[in-house]
């Protein structure tokens, strides 16, 4: 049972060991096992503006560095920024009225000319005086980061540092191999390599690495400190001429300490994820390529694989007594499926038994021995609960249909109904339960109660070339139900 | 861009730079200039519906998750990248402690499955940035100031000072101040603090701050109303001032300096004070620089330093960054080059053997020909 703003009162433990609402979860169709956002791989699938909801491709978002050239953030409060339109009268030359004749009739049609503005909180582009655009879009001016001269000579010298030390080291090594070597070059034999010839000779011995080591300049140091300014002490401090920490983070290259010096920051773009399995490395999740659309081209969510529980109501837990617990269990596969409740010791361990499989998957497994996989597996943890209450399973096997759009719309339920089955209708089916709980219960303490579950799993997943793979797996999964806290008697 | 495009594609994907500080993380490529972005080491956690800090954790497993959260938070909403196969260059203290560097290295290599990862101080990326080949680095970030001289790529480890006199001692004395004004415990919110400080308060040159210790104090500077707090001139003045409170351990930060300076070795003394580069997001309070400056042409003259201590002048660089992101420039010039690459660790060697190379493990600094590399089968 999952809400959109109450807390998860029941969670699913997923195979990793995280404990997690049904509708967080996804559910392997290879390896048939739950998996949860801890435990897949997410990538970058596709980014899109999320304003103008424009696509790009990935190489084009590198070079604009994952900003939108169209679409721009406020600097004072981050909302976007819209593009206004207003007429402007371009400014007349007068000095000359004879000589200017033809061209001042044209001009005097007012122009339209744009500038960014902000509706939240009335910044426009106009404040920090950015010239009005002709264009709607784009167009606006760029400011270069003022430090990027200087980390681009920092680099240069750098590269050229490693490319001297790689040069020396191929040098030295080659001289080493020579040595032993049977045919003697004449440099050899005179101690004469290229490098110290042009050494020798005064002659930079590789053109460009040496030459971006010496022009290259140190940063100079200066004894001179900037002092505070005189009236620091006297004048009056004006907070909305200030930047805060946040606007001045927003633009890293800048961080503009005055608000007259806050620009346009261009939109971050975002990114549509796709999720893969870590085990079998299928894809769990792929988004549509289309920004403005919210479905998926693959989807293997656990809502809609796992059979799903629901608490209806239960009676206060007291420590020591036992209490009725109502739960709804529905089935939202295409097939019917088996279920079986269990006390969560008898689950089998899942110590993926290796069963005999086609050559194909021992072939591949020794392929990928030399990898050296095994100290990658993702973090398995025990999970971390204190479940104080336990349910008590009937020992029934219970059937649940498939699930049936159609079979809303005729509203008479099976009334197959016992003792344990309070009703059934289509693929959904009410349980009274009795939770037991400990008699060591402290009053007040949260209630939890936990309960595993066997349910019969059909893959429709089309089999490989060997199709002797069994098409219907016998499933489990166990649960946490929150019923509240125990009441003190 | 086209060859670049195609270029791109054959060659090794950008690496990314890691700052991960205590308050605000620095991340972004190599190769550039500034990070793409600077944010609050935080993430939402829905669970407990409140923002929770990375730095904040119990035990190894918590710091885990915290690092996911993260990470996730900066690879894909920030920088949009996949972190699969991508080299990472970490920037990070000497002093970092050991759990949180083999924690990150796990989750970036167990979870994120980067390619590699260079791990490198913060001290010698700031003095990267200058080219210098000696440079002292005092850097003040949010909760100690860390001095250390970098000579010749080398950190002179023994002289290296840390003191915890970061941002938050600034927080707590301006915190202290108002409410000593406002007569009542205020318990401002933390970025309120920040905020107050950023916008109002600066360090009063050292005349000033002399005056204020004697008995007659200046006329204080002009009070402000930041929102509901009246914060008045004394404090926006002396709020820094614990950094500067010297007392008979000589624990304040000109101190940190001059004791760094004397325990390096005879010949680079002078170098060092000639080559101070102030870096870490605690030094862009205005006048921090020209106070400092001061406190040391003054201290070395005093005992017990003018004894040993024979400098006559102090020289101050600028980095071609901001403060904040000093070391994360460093760590973008060194990750750019074939000369950092070098020196990653490469997964498939954390693979086989799980552990980080650290300046204070025996494994890593015994001499090749020291006895007890025998025993050790090293």
């Amino acid at each position: 049972m999952a809400y959109l703003t109450q807390p998860d009162y029941v969670k699913y433990i997923c195979s990793c060991g995280q404990l997690k609402p049904i509708t967080s979860l996804y559910f392997c169709r290879h390896c048939l096992k739950i998996r949860c956002g801890f435990c897949i791989c997410h990538e970058v699938d596709s980014h899109y503006c999320a304003n103008c909801l424009e696509n790009m491709p990935s190489s084009e978002a590198r070079l604009k560095k994952n900003r939108c050239s169209s679409c721009f953030d406020c600097p004072s409060c981050f909302h976007t920024l819209s593009t206004r339109a207003t007429m402007a009268q371009p400014r007349q030359v007068l000095q000359d009225p004879a000589a200017a004749g033809d061209a001042k009739v044209e001009s005097k049609q007012p122009k339209k000319m744009y500038y960014l503005s902000c509706f939240n909180c009335r910044w426009t582009s106009r404040d920090v005086g950015i010239p009005d655009q002709p264009v709607a879009s784009g167009g606006w001016p760029e400011r270069t980061n003022p430090h990027a001269a200087r980390v681009n000579q920092l680099l240069d010298y750098y590269k050229a540092i490693a490319l001297q030390e790689k040069q020396e080291k191929i040098e030295r090594e080659r001289k080493k191999f020579n040595i032993r070597g049977k045919y003697i070059t004449l440099t050899d034999k005179t101690g004469l390599t290229g490098a110290m010839a042009r050494n020798i000779a005064g002659l930079p011995s590789s053109e460009s690495s040496s030459s971006a080591i010496a022009s290259f300049v140190p940063s100079q140091a200066s004894a001179e400190v900037e002092e505070l300014p005189d009236d620091i002490f006297t004048k009056e401090v004006n907070l909305n001429q200030i930047t805060s920490m946040p606007q001045r983070l927003a633009s890293p290259e800048w961080q503009p300490v005055s608000v007259a010096r806050l620009h346009p920051l261009a939109k971050l773009l975002s990114v549509k994820r796709s999720q893969r399995c870590r085990a079998c490395d299928h894809n769990l999740t792929k988004p549509e390529y289309n920004p403005g659309s919210i479905k998926f081209k693959i989807e293997l969510l656990a809502y809609y694989h796992v059979p799903e529980i629901k608490i209806i109501s239960h009676e206060p837990v007291k420590p020591g007594a036992t209490s009725a617990l109502l739960l709804k269990l529905s089935n939202p596969t295409g097939h019917e499926m088996t279920l079986r409740l269990l006390r969560p010791e008898d689950v089998p361990p899942h110590d993926d038994r290796d069963e005999p499989k086609s050559i194909e998957k021992s072939l591949e497994r020794s392929l990928n021995l030399d990898k050296d996989t095994t100290s990658f597996k993702p973090i398995e943890r025990v999970p971390v609960y204190s479940a104080t209450s336990h349910v008590t399973p009937p020992d029934v096997t219970l059937t649940l249909a498939q699930r049936d759009d159609a079979a809303e719309y005729d509203d008479d339920a099976q009334h197959d109904t016992n003792d344990i089955i309070m009703w059934r209708k289509s693929n959904k089916l009410a349980l009274r339960l009795e939770v037991v709980t400990d008699e060591t219960a402290e009053g007040g303490s949260p209630a939890v109660a936990k309960l595993a579950l066997q349910y019969s799993y059909r893959n429709t997943v089309p089999p490989a070339a060997a199709a002797s793979q069994p098409r219907d797996h016998t499933l489990y999964t166990t649960v946490i139900l929150d019923l509240g806290t125990v009441s003190s008697n | 861009m086209a060859l670049y495009e195609g270029i791109a594609l054959i060659q090794e994907k950008q690496a990314v730079v890691l700052d991960l500080g205590t308050d605000y993380t620095k991340f972004g490529f190599t190769g550039e200039a500034a990070p793409r972005c600077i944010v609050r080491s935080e993430f939402w956690c829905p669970a407990s519906r409140r923002y929770r800090r990375v730095h904040d954790y119990a035990s190894a497993d918590e710091l885990y998750d915290n690092l996911v959260h993260m990470l996730h938070l900066l690879y894909f909403r920030h920088v949009l990248v996949n972190p699969k196969e991508r080299k990472v260059l970490v920037v990070e203290s000497l002093l970092t402690p050991t759990l949180f560097r083999e924690t990150l290295a796990k989750v970036l290599f167990t979870h994120y499955e980067v390619s590699g990862v260079i791990w490198a101080d913060s001290g010698r990326l700031c003095a990267l940035t200058l080219g210098t080949p000696v440079a002292l680095v005092v850097s003040i970030g949010a909760k100690e100031a860390e001095v250390c001289a970098v000579v010749h790529s080398c950190v002179v480890l023994h002289a290296l000072q840390s003191q915890p006199l970061g941002a938050r001692a600034v927080h707590a004395e301006l915190a202290r101040l108002l409410d000593e004004h406002a007569g009542a415990p205020l318990n401002l919110p933390d970025h309120v603090i920040e905020d107050i400080k950023v916008k109002t308060c600066f360090v009063s040159p050292r005349s000033r701050a002399l005056q204020w210790a004697s008995d007659t104090p200046p006329a204080p500077a002009r009070s402000v109303r930041v929102g509901r707090v009246e914060v008045p001139g004394a404090a926006r003045e002396l709020c820094a001032e614990p950094l500067f409170a010297r007392d008979a351990e000589l624990a304040s930060l000109p101190d940190a300096v001059l004791a760094c300076v004397a325990a390096c070795p005879r010949d680079v003394r002078r170098a060092l004070a000639a080559n101070v580069l102030l870096a870490g997001g605690g030094a862009a309070l205005r006048g921090l620089r020209a106070r400092l400056a001061a406190e040391l042409r003054h201290l070395v003259t005093q005992p017990p330093y003018d004894s040993s201590l024979h400098i006559n002048e102090f020289k101050f660089h600028n980095a071609p960054a901001h403060e904040n992101t000093c070391a994360w420039v460093g760590g973008a010039v060194l990750g750019a080059g074939e000369a950092g690459a070098a020196r990653a660790l490469p997964r498939e060697h954390y693979a086989r053997e799980p552990r980080l190379r650290d300046w204070v493990c025996l494994l890593d600094n015994t001499p090749p020909q020291h006895p007890h590399r025998d025993h050790w089968d090293m």
